[in-house]
């Protein structure tokens, strides 16, 4: 029996030392860079995210198994600003890659180059959670979704100099793709302007700034502190005083609150996803932002 | 105003230099000299003009086509401002640049116990208490390109009040080891079981379990080194192994003047995982420590009789095992996790019936107790286990039960007592209002079946933690 077993037990570990294929094995922290990624790199790459995109993305669940996927990866690619803070160090951490770690080739944030907004003056507790460098969510704007790209492409022909071609002709081909959606939506968008909207958490800064909405309130008290009944009390009457019609509520967050909030309050409630496959209809990044232009236009027309 | 005097002064140097030359030269030529320099001097006064006006308009002008016009020059000076003021402050903070990150955790105990604790054999008085059980200092930064460092000081209040201050841990880790090896020196949690290697305010409840307490001796505190293998295999595998001179929150080095190998104390830990769905995840691992000197962990333990007991060599095996439901979803307002940790102690000791072994009084030389003749060497084997279930409520709120059971070691549970098992059953309701700040309520039944020496005792509990300054979210703290 105990020969039995050690016999299994390196049987299962040539198995698993043997590489499956000779492609270039990605990790990304949320679908949409896996959806870019993919886009890129083609058959090249093998990307895997740890997110699915249901979940909130500052409370990713730190499975040891997303560890050993790590372990394995020649790249590792995140939004950066501190998007994954919760997660992504304890999970480099125990995945023992050293080439994986900040500051190397093999780990890419892919905010380089873009402004972030919403950097606060003072750090503080009593603000919440606070991001030092500012609103990561730029994932959902679509034009800043092109930095993202260019980001990966350039990450992928440094470190892979040979594939450098296929990776310009990938990232081409899929920002013609992007370009003609962001034309698209620029017009479906039109009626967005000057639309006043709250949500529950503070993720719309960068879809607010490109479609000419006004970004009114968090049903959170803080980022990351649940509303106390006084907040929900005040937001409530700003809505009724101001006219703020709109509500959106992200999946990862509980209807129960917004739900009371615009019955009170008379508003819509819109269901908007913060990255691919948080809905059943953003399967890809372009369905993303589609999705959610559509699904807002939709609840401010009358 | 600056161009046209520009102007002015151009012209000014021109007629002066064809009033030198006019001195050399004939009046037809100078003529010509002066309508080309009028000439030229014209030009200049329409590109200044020129230019002038493309400035004005480019001021006013769009960033990329479709955007909005916007005034450039206020911005670009609030800027520069902003630059330069960013510059002055990392001139003046450079001293500081390398600093590791702090962060502080304070923890305080607020608590009713019904009995003293001399019947409950806890280390704080019975009755109401308000307990500043811990207040932990923490540092941590890179070394060098190979190593990280960390330091976490403890300070706290003895039964006196009295503030008493500690390391606790301060180890650097190696980071870019080959072979998926990481190396840990110094003093540190070790890597052992489930739970011993959390700092009390980590903890799902307010105590430690009473199995870790004694068999473990609180946290797995130990001054040694330990060796990490993350296991290259697609399925979840890590393998520790450390050793030390010590293992265990009580433990004090051995005495002594020499100290041979198998003095030592060897631990090991193997754990794995399994993602049985993405929303309901396993995690189990199994554990073993040998510490083959233990001397006087804990001290010789004195029964009610005036006998002692004096630990001299101790095993431990543990195994534990996590389930854990978590919706993708909304991991932050529902999900339920089930832990329980068995622990297997095997113990050698001195048994005293007079008490002359004792070695916080020795009555011998050279710091050994002496010995009477009635002392003999036996051995005890006794098991453990906690076993507890979390759920959220909601995104704050979090309901748990956890359930003790523990043969007592001898010095509590040797004979003549009937029943030497100690049970304890404590429902909690955790209130988490931000990721920096914790309430806990928990109530406390502690079982002692009376034939141990101790009294059942009903405890009520508040513990109320915070966060202060930086702090991280550690793999180990999932």
């Amino acid at each position: 029996m105990k020969a039995l077993l050690r016999h299994l037990f390196f049987l299962l570990l040539l198995i698993s030392l043997s590489r499956s294929s000779a492609a270039i094995r990605i990790i990304t922290t949320i679908p949409d860079l896996a959806d870019f990624t993919r886009e890129i790199g083609g058959k090249l790459v093998e990307v895997e995210s740890l997110a699915t995109g249901v979940e909130d993305t500052h409370a990713v669940p730190v499975k040891p198994s997303h560890a050993a996927k790590l372990n394995r990866a020649d790249l590792v690619i995140a939004l950066g600003l501190d998007m994954e803070h919760s997660f992504l160090p304890a999970l480099l951490e125990a995945s023992h890659n050293p080439r994986l770690q900040p500051g190397k080739p093999g780990y890419l944030e892919t905010s380089a180059g873009l402004t972030p907004l919403e950097v606060p003056r003072t750090l503080t507790k009593s603000e919440g959670e606070q991001h030092a460098q500012g609103n990561p969510h730029y994932n959902l704007d679509p034009v800043l979704g092109r930095v993202i790209v260019n980001n990966i492409a350039d990450r992928l022909s440094q470190n892979w100099p040979a594939h450098a071609a296929a990776f310009r002709a990938g990232r081409d081909a899929y920002l013609a793709k992007l370009d003609a959606k962001i034309a698209e939506l620029e017009k479906l968008a039109a009626p967005l302007r000057g639309t006043k909207f709250i949500s529950y958490h503070n993720h719309w800064p960068y879809f607010t700034a490109r479609y000419g909405l006004v970004y009114a309130g968090t049903i959170e008290l803080r980022p990351g502190v649940e509303p106390t009944p006084k907040h929900i009390v005040d937001l409530v009457a700003r809505m009724k005083a101001e006219q703020i019609k709109v509500v959106v509520r992200e999946p990862q967050f509980s209807e129960k609150t917004p739900s009371r909030v615009v019955e009170q309050a008379g508003a819509k409630l819109v269901k908007l996803a913060i990255m691919v496959g948080g809905v059943p209809e953003a399967k890809t990044y372009l369905d993303l932002i589609d999705y959610n232009v559509r699904t807002l236009v939709k609840a401010v027309q009358p | 105003m600056k161009r046209s005097k520009l102007v002015g002064l151009t012209s000014a140097l021109a007629v002066s230099a064809l009033s030198l030359a006019a001195q050399e030269a004939n009046p037809v030529e100078l003529r010509k000299q002066l309508e080309e320099l009028l000439r030229v001097q014209r030009q200049q006064a329409e590109q200044i003009e020129s230019l002038r006006k493309q400035i004005e308009v480019l001021k006013g002008q769009p960033a990329y086509p479709g955007a909005k016009s916007v005034t450039l020059e206020p911005k670009v000076e609030e800027l520069q401002s902003r630059v330069e003021a960013l510059t002055e402050a990392s001139k003046k903070t450079f001293a500081g640049q390398f600093n590791p990150a702090f962060g502080f955790v304070g923890e305080t105990v607020f608590g009713y116990r019904s009995t003293g604790s001399d019947k409950n054999g806890g280390a704080r008085p019975g009755g109401f208490d308000a307990n500043l059980r811990s207040g932990e200092l923490t540092l941590q930064a890179a070394i060098d390109p190979f190593a990280k460092g960390y330091l976490v000081v403890n300070g706290s209040a003895n039964t006196q009040g009295e503030a008493t201050l500690g390391i606790e841990e301060a180890a650097l880790i190696t980071t870019s080891l080959p072979g998926n090896l990481t190396v840990r020196a110094g003093r540190f949690f070790a890597d052992f079981g489930r739970l011993s290697f959390r700092h009390d305010h980590e903890l799902p409840f307010v105590n430690r379990p009473l199995v870790l307490d004694s068999f473990i001796g609180g946290e797995s505190r130990a001054d040694g080194l330990e060796l990490n293998w993350l296991l290259p295999t697609r399925h979840y595998l890590n393998l520790t192994a450390g050793v030390g001179t010590q293992l265990g929150g009580d433990a004090v080095a051995s005495p002594g003047t020499y100290r041979a190998a198998n003095e030592l104390t060897f631990w090991t830990h193997l754990s794995s995982f399994w993602e049985l769905t993405p929303n309901l995840t396993l995690e189990g691992g199994i554990s073993g420590l040998l510490n083959d000197r233990t001397e006087s962990r804990g001290g010789a333990i004195v029964q009610a009789d005036g006998s002692t007991l004096t630990e001299r060599r101790r095993r431990v095996l543990g195994l534990d095992l996590t389930l854990r439901y978590q919706p993708l979803d909304a991991a932050a307002y529902r999900g339920v996790e089930w832990g329980t940790e068995l622990l297997f102690n095997h113990g050698d000791y001195d048994f005293d019936p007079d008490g002359s072994l004792d070695p916080a009084n020795p009555t011998g030389t050279a710091g050994f107790p002496a010995l009477s003749g009635d002392e003999f060497r036996g051995y005890s084997r006794t098991m453990g286990l906690y076993s507890y279930v979390a759920t959220k409520l909601n995104r704050d709120w979090t309901a748990g039960f956890l359930f003790d059971w523990m043969q007592n070691l001898p010095g509590v549970a040797a004979a003549p007592y009937a029943r030497p098992d100690t049970f304890r059953y404590s429902p909690y309701l955790t209130w988490k209002p931000s990721e920096t700040q914790m309430l806990r309520l928990q109530y406390s039944f502690t079982d002692e079946r009376r034939a141990s020496g101790r009294a059942d005792d009903h405890a009520v509990y508040l513990q109320w933690t915070y966060v202060l300054g930086s702090h991280t979210h550690g793999f180990r703290d999932r």
